[in-house]
């Protein structure tokens, strides 16, 4: 062994220097690196999550946009066919209230027109009837008993009459 | 060949330069020498199994110690090769220093490349045990790992050639450095370390139980107190693969010290030969051949550990799931 180099003394001392490398290399070498790297892991994995996260979150709040937008539309839509329809609604009461009123004004005026004809009928005949009587009686130049008067005024009221009709 | 002018200029002189060197190496080495009637560039190389002591080195000191493979004195002696794994040491302690010096979350230069060595032997380490062990195991695998390959690549550095003591002829007889691993107790030191740590964890792991492995007495016993000779006979086996198995654990120590001592030392030689044959060039591919030597020995330095230690820890047969009794 000794040919070799067998030799306690440096056994003991490579022991004493390996441990002591290991130690150091563990304490200040393996362990700080490894959590670095165990560090750096976790915060990879969570920013990995949390870009997830974004993303989905990103889109959600897209798609209720999306949906809000589509709902304001409708609702834009829905609005402007009921202003439509309200109006042709008044347009049509509007017209139809404006005939009737039309209407009843021609109605009255024929009415008075009416009125006022036969008023003037009505006048036109007493005078004419006056007038007949009066031309009577100059005519006759006699007095008639009280029967014969109304008999001839009768006749001359029917005779105007009938010319008053013709 | 690249398409730039300048660069295939360049490396056609390169080319040449090579050639060139590796004629003049073929006619000024051993080879060329023998040929040619002269004295060799390189004197003869000579061999020492055995580590030289560089404290208190005077030429008639050396000279001594150059005569034959006498052993070292009984006392603390400062050797190269012990010089060397402290280089190494301190190498390595001082890369971890600087690589973790100032650390941050994004890594850069010197840290960048440490995460890298942790980070290959940390996977290297879980893939075999799984995570759970992988933690508690990897910083002595990667030391194992580490403190090998440094030793056996400082050794391909040119100044363990060339720094040393002469000896009375003026010849250079003692070496400065010398690569560790060429000193039989390093390796011992780690397979010490090893084997202690192997046996903690089984021992760990399983409790007296895993002491049972290697004195497998019980069935002996139970043919003995019903007189059956079958279970004697099986018993009698089971005892002496006990044995055995006590054995091989020990034989693990031995292989693991000569198996790195005999590698390194040969690679030593085998450059020192090269050297000494053909100075220039030619040996470069063996420079080439002792970096993967120096990667693989520690490779299998720390991955046989990791083996073993995985084997140590594994439940056992017919055991169940009671590895947490101990």
């Amino acid at each position: 062994m000794g040919a070799l180099g067998f030799h306690i003394p440096s056994l003991i001392i490579y022991l004493v220097n390996f441990l002591i490398l290991l130690v150091v290399l563990y304490l200040f070498g393996y362990k700080p690196l490894l959590r670095m790297m165990d560090q750096r892991a976790t915060r990879i994995r969570e920013s990995l999550e949390e870009a997830e996260r974004v993303r989905r979150e990103s889109e959600e709040r897209q798609a209720e946009m999306q949906r809000r937008l589509e709902e304001a539309r409708q609702e834009g839509q829905q609005f402007l066919q009921q202003a439509r329809e309200m109006a042709e609604r008044y347009r049509q009461e509007e017209s139809e209230r404006a005939r009737k009123e039309a209407q009843a004004m021609v109605e009255r005026a024929r009415s008075e027109i009416q009125r006022e004809r036969e008023q003037a009928v009505e006048e036109l005949r007493q005078e004419f009837a006056a007038l007949a009587v009066a031309a009577a009686e100059r005519v006759i130049q006699r007095s008639l008993n009280a029967q014969d008067h109304r008999d001839i005024i009768e006749d001359v009221l029917k005779e105007s009459e009938e010319i008053g009709r013709s | 060949m690249p398409a730039n002018p300048a660069a295939r200029r360049l490396l056609l002189l390169a080319g040449a330069v090579l050639l060139a060197l590796l004629l003049a190496g073929l006619v000024t080495g051993a080879i060329g020498a023998a040929f040619l009637g002269r004295e060799p560039l390189l004197s003869k190389p000579e061999v020492h199994l055995a580590p030289q002591p560089v404290t208190g080195v005077s030429g008639e000191a050396s000279g001594e110690h150059g005569e034959g493979p006498a052993g070292l004195p009984s006392g603390f002696v400062l050797t190269n090769t012990l010089l060397s794994s402290w280089i190494a040491t301190v190498l390595l302690l001082l890369f971890f220093f600087f690589a973790t010096r100032r650390m941050s979350l994004v890594p850069g230069g010197l840290q960048n490349f440490a995460e890298w060595v942790v980070e290959t032997l940390h996977n290297f380490v879980q893939g075999v045990v799984g995570p759970e062990y992988g933690r508690r195991f990897f910083p002595m695998i990667a030391t194992i790992f580490l403190f090998v390959a440094v030793n056996a690549w400082l050794e391909l550095l040119p100044i363990y050639q060339s720094l040393g003591f002469k000896n009375a002829d003026g010849e250079l007889s003692t070496h400065l450095l010398r690569a560790a691993a060429t000193d039989l107790n390093m390796p011992l030191a780690i397979a010490l370390v090893s084997f202690v740590f192997v046996e903690y964890w089984g021992l760990r792991a399983h409790g007296t139980r895993y002491l049972g492995e290697f004195f497998r007495v019980s069935s002996f016993w139970h043919g003995i107190r019903r007189f059956s000779p079958g279970l004697l006979f099986q018993g009698a086996i089971d005892i002496f693969v006990g044995l055995l198995e006590f054995l091989s654990h020990g034989i693990r120590v031995i292989s693991f010290t000569f198996r790195l001592f005999g590698n390194i030392t040969a690679g030593e030689i085998l450059l020192l030969v090269a050297g000494f044959l053909v100075p220039f060039v030619a040996l470069l591919p063996f420079y080439g051949l002792e970096l993967l030597v120096g990667f693989i020995q520690a490779l299998i330095f720390a991955g046989l550990t990791l083996g073993f230690v995985a084997v140590a820890v594994a439940p056992h047969e017919g055991e169940g799931h009671s590895e947490e009794r101990g």
